[in-house]
């Protein structure tokens, strides 16, 4: 798998986040000469709590309270689930969703969805997207990711993504944004993963980002 | 060539087809290897034009090339009349009663060859295909001429309409240098074997693994290749090291070089076993499939704009220094390890825009001049294509 970079639109001090955001976000990756457009994503997220059995025992310790499960664009057959306590990571065929649905043992608390535009640029791969409350559609945050088509290695590919931060960085603090970019960072060797890109990498950021996203949300609100 | 079975009337139609097809591949081959034995000549004029005292070695390379061409043009006279015989460049046989359903594959004008001529009528390709070709024709040529007579471009350029790249009058032609000193060319020195060439270059270069095998073996290791880079479910497995250094080398074919996460090179030697380089190309190292060789084209910018760099390369080492060609093509492989992390040595930036191409790229170009002394040559420049200065 190639190798990815997620950010999230931190506005200023004091601004709300709006739809206008995200075509301005939009404009700017299209102002870049040789970018086009490549359709449409769609990820989604959905925060599971665990629902005990027998409401007067207490819960067991080893088992996890909270599990993220995720649904990623360019992965429609699998099923990613993330334990953030225990770093753990788990991928799964897309019908476990089915079992867990009939086992009732977690039930989804709240729903994420993201959705935006793609664009192809050279090696690179953009996806602008909204960060969407389920159900009401409210707009928590706009998401970018950034993908690098020659380069697996995360190590190997760190500069080129640094560098292209800095140049999309520049791009719009040049076109007067209410706000910035800001990469999500993640210590991969704490959840066990390796130098070499995978699905499981881009479910940490993803888990990472949101809470970002979130408590950003939640501030300038 | 093994003595031609002619398919004669006895021989059922399967037959009959497989060894069509397979003349067809030979004649595609034969055509292939004067193409660049007409490159080659065409380099060896080039160089003894810019550089009086290679001229000997040229006139030899040329006379060489010719002989070598003559044979290829034979070989290909004698396949053309198998296939006429065998009713391929005719298409006579298509109605034949007793055929089993098949036909002969079909040579059409425009030169497609297609394997059922039914399909292609249905497919109605005739006319898109002619265009096609023409218009790759007219690409290999411009390239060709690009390269070789640069100073044409002015007048031709500007009156031709069909190409669409344009050159500024005042660029000079990256292969036109003035070294201030000729590389030592000593026509009695021995030429190194493949195998020391090999363990001088892991020496030199550690952290890229060096393996070798034949055209076949390599075939299927390109496609293996496309099977484990789909099978997403597995972390990478470790770079298989299939080194040939134990073994015998008369027939290796085939040099690939891999630089953990960041390339994987094929070079080609033709004869097989000999220490000539004849063609090269680089690739991402998670690229598969029967694409990946040594005349393929990779699918991303970076990889693609190196391997045709690397092209140039390679002319100018075999023309400069038939001997060591393959030494310091290798070495200049292997200089391309810090490919993602070093600097353009005039813009102190890794990723800059190329206004004309639309894309972000690393430095792709690495000089490759080589100086008189033959060792120090570490190649260790590397610039983007729009800093790179024209002498390099």
């Amino acid at each position: 798998m190639t190798v990815k970079w997620l950010m999230h639109f931190q506005p200023n001090q004091g601004t709300t986040l709006t739809s206008q955001v995200m075509a301005e976000a939009c404009a700017v990756a299209e102002s870049f000469p040789g970018v086009s457009r490549d359709g449409r994503w769609r990820s989604s997220m959905t925060f599971y709590r665990a629902v005990p059995r027998d409401q007067s025992l207490p819960a067991p310790s080893d088992l996890p309270r909270d599990l993220i499960g995720i649904s990623l664009h360019d992965l429609p057959n699998e099923y990613l689930f993330v334990m953030r306590s225990q770093r753990l990571i788990l991928r799964a065929h897309s019908s476990v969703q089915t079992v867990m649905d009939k086992l009732q043992s977690y039930k989804g608390r709240f729903f994420i969805n993201f959705e935006g535009l793609q664009y192809k640029w050279g090696d690179f791969k953009l996806r602008i997207g909204k960060c969407l409350y389920n159900p009401n559609e409210a707009l928590r945050g706009i998401v970018m990711e950034v993908e690098y088509l020659p380069l697996s290695s995360i190590d190997k590919s760190q500069r080129v993504m640094e560098e292209f931060y800095e140049i999309w960085r520049e791009a719009v603090a040049s076109k007067l944004l209410a706000g910035q970019f800001i990469n999500t960072e993640v210590n991969f060797v704490e959840y066990g993963l390796g130098d070499s890109y995978t699905p499981q990498h881009t479910a940490v950021l993803y888990g990472m980002c949101v809470v970002q996203v979130i408590a950003s949300s939640n501030k300038n609100q | 060539m093994e003595p031609q079975q002619l398919a004669g009337s006895g021989d059922a139609p399967p037959k009959q087809v497989a060894q069509a097809m397979d003349r067809l591949g030979r004649a595609a081959r034969l055509i292939a290897e004067i193409r660049l034995g007409a490159d080659r000549i065409l380099e060896a004029l080039l160089v003894s034009n810019e550089n009086p005292r290679l001229s000997e070695k040229a006139a030899e390379l040329t006379l060489g090339e010719e002989d070598a061409m003559r044979r290829h043009f034979l070989d290909l006279r004698t396949v053309g009349k198998q296939l006429e015989d065998s009713g391929v460049l005719s298409g006579a046989l298509r109605s034949r009663g007793n055929s089993w359903g098949l036909h002969m594959p079909l040579v059409c004008p425009d030169g497609a060859v297609v394997a059922y001529a039914w399909k292609r009528q249905l497919a109605g390709q005739a006319g898109a295909s002619a265009v096609d070709r023409a218009r790759l024709a007219l690409k290999a040529f411009s390239d060709q001429k690009r390269r070789f007579f640069p100073q044409l471009e002015d007048d031709q350029l500007n009156r031709s309409n069909n190409d669409t790249i344009k050159f500024p009058p005042t660029k000079r032609p990256r292969l036109s240098h003035r070294p201030t000193q000729s590389p030592n060319i000593d026509s009695t020195e021995q030429k190194p074997m493949l195998a020391d060439i090999l363990k001088s270059i892991q020496t030199e270069a550690p952290g890229v693994t060096i393996s070798t095998c034949q055209r076949l073996e390599w075939s299927k290791r390109a496609e293996s290749l496309a099977s484990t880079m789909n099978d997403s479910s597995l972390e990478q497995p470790k770079e298989q090291i299939l080194s040939n250094l134990s073994g015998s080398f008369n027939e290796v074919a085939v040099i690939e070089l891999v630089a953990s996460g960041v390339f994987r090179v094929l070079v080609s030697l033709h004869p097989a076993g000999s220490t000539d380089p004849d063609a090269v190309a680089f690739f991402s190292p998670n690229e598969g499939g029967s694409y990946l060789h040594s005349r393929g084209m990779s699918v991303h910018h970076v990889f693609k704009h190196v391997t045709e760099y690397a092209d140039k390369a390679l002319q100018y080492f075999q023309s400069s220094d038939p001997n060591k060609a393959l030494s310091h093509l290798l070495s200049w492989i292997c200089s391309h390890q810090s490919l993602f992390t070093k600097n353009c040595s005039k813009c102190s930036k890794l990723l800059a825009m190329d206004k004309s191409l639309a894309l972000l790229l690393p430095p792709v170009h690495r000089p490759y001049l080589l100086n008189s002394k033959d060792h120090d040559q570490d190649f260790a420049t590397a610039y983007h294509i729009g800093c790179s200065s024209y002498d390099v």
